[in-house]
């Protein structure tokens, strides 16, 4: 295939894109809202193991989800855990899902942050005894709706990268 | 087909899934394991800089749009409300030597004072899922887990998760978090629960007949030994007799600011937590309202 553009392929792109993402997850904000800021991160690495399923890696996603754990005093492996299973998820519908309309990728984008905080919820009952995220089901719900913003900055994120495969 | 599929989750996926469980098993029954994540947590110190890096900004201007005029005012009500609290505090140290002089003919054990230290809020939300904030003193400063946190207005919570430089505070809003309080007017024991996010705290389990009403101080009362006593808690906003059910139904509004301020502050309890305090701690005394 004929490439396009002569340009450098910026490979750091994603990466940057998470780590902003995990910025966004910390910054400070009102009571009011606070329970409705959809997980970022989660996005983020959804958005990348949808439109590159064969450079995406789980391994990526499993660091970014235990960089959240630190970042956010947490115990150490449940996000990481989490965030390892919904792009291993993401992956697998990847091809199916990029073909959907984007109201539809949202739908998918909210079940697979549904199964998240399902998988967050069980780890707290384990651990604390507790079901301290489940609340967050409105995130959830914010976050699908959210996903045709999210896809629209990371797709110019990646053409700007020239990271078309 | 479904064969292939399915070696592939063990292969793509079971590695880190094992990884994730045994990392959080070790957390949970391998103290040094939690010494080393507590060390490792410093790696968010750059994100959350980035992250409170635009209420800073934003603090800094506010600072140099205000003018010469409205500073000199503020600084002119500031030191009336210094002097106020100077001759309470005078009041109020005289009347400390006299409870200590009476508990000693009581042969009662004295009162102790706490030890504070301030620490400063960062500017970020600490944990999406939780009622917490960030705190700039961690367990190299001494800080432990379960440790009280209050600020000007009364009790703000407990240290929740100590880091190495940062600590998580949860704050009694948190739906898990009980305080064991009483009624400062009428010594009314109780105990206070967090209500969630932007829901009032809970007082539960008050017969119908007890002596409580709108407008009540609740101030910790030091049972439980996680909470010094006298701290302010919270204030009665609503009170609901319902003849049918046999507990009344109250909700309370947090005495402190939960946050809102940039400082708190850390009590080290006498004897309790084997730690030492920082370096610029000063000595306070519990205040008994």
């Amino acid at each position: 295939m004929i490439s396009v553009s002569t340009t450098q392929r910026r490979t750091w792109v994603p990466f940057v894109t998470v780590f902003l993402a995990l910025v966004l997850l910390v910054l400070p904000a009102q009571e009011l809202i606070r329970g409705f800021l959809p997980d970022w991160v989660s996005l983020a690495l959804i958005y990348w193991a949808l439109a590159l399923p064969t450079r995406m890696r789980v391994s990526f996603a499993w660091l970014a989800g235990l960089a959240v754990d630190l970042v956010t005093l947490g115990i150490p492996g449940a996000h990481a855990l989490s965030k390892a299973v919904l792009v291993y998820l993401a992956r697998m519908l990847a091809l199916r899902v990029r073909t959907y309309p984007l109201w539809q990728q949202g739908v998918v984008v909210m079940l697979l942050l549904g199964l998240e905080v399902v998988l967050l919820a069980i780890v707290d009952l384990v651990t604390a005894g507790g079901l301290g995220e489940l609340h967050r089901w409105t995130a959830v719900i914010v976050g699908g709706l959210a996903w045709p913003l999210v896809y629209t900055a990371l797709r110019r994120s990646r053409h700007l990268a020239n990271l078309s495969h | 087909m479904v064969k292939r599929r399915n070696g592939g989750i063990i292969r793509g996926l079971g590695p880190y899934l094992l990884l994730s469980l045994t990392l959080m098993a070790a957390y949970l029954y391998i103290a040094p394991v939690r010494t080393v994540a507590q060390s490792a947590a410093v790696i968010g110190i750059p994100v959350h800089f980035l992250a409170s890096l635009p209420s800073t900004a934003l603090n800094a201007m506010q600072g140099h749009l205000t003018s010469a005029d409205q500073l000199r005012s503020e600084f002119e009500a500031m030191r009336q409300r210094n002097l106020i609290l100077q001759t309470r505090l005078h009041r109020f140290e005289f009347l400390e030597n006299e409870n200590a002089r009476l508990r000693q003919l009581l042969s009662a054990t004295p009162s102790q004072a706490e030890q504070v230290t301030l620490a400063a809020l960062i500017a970020v939300n600490p944990d999406p899922g939780a009622l917490a904030v960030l705190i700039d003193k961690g367990s190299a400063d001494g800080v432990y887990r379960g440790q009280p946190v209050v600020d000007a207005g009364g009790l703000v919570g407990q240290v929740t998760k100590p880091g190495l430089f940062r600590s998580k505070v949860g704050l009694i809003t948190q739906e898990d978090q009980a305080v064991p309080a009483q009624v400062a007017r009428s010594g009314l024991r109780t105990v206070v629960y967090g209500g969630g996010p932007n829901r009032p705290l809970r007082v539960l389990y008050l017969d119908r007949n007890a002596d409580i009403r709108t407008g009540d101080l609740l101030v910790t009362s030091g049972l439980g030994g996680r909470y010094p006593p006298g701290y302010p808690v919270a204030r009665i906003a609503a009170v609901e007799r319902n003849l049918a059910e046999s507990f009344m139904k109250i909700g309370a509004e947090p005495a402190s600011h939960l946050g809102q301020d940039r400082e708190v502050l850390l009590l080290w309890l006498p004897g309790a937590g084997a730690s030492s305090p920082g370096k610029d701690e000063t000595e306070a005394k519990a205040a008994d309202d």
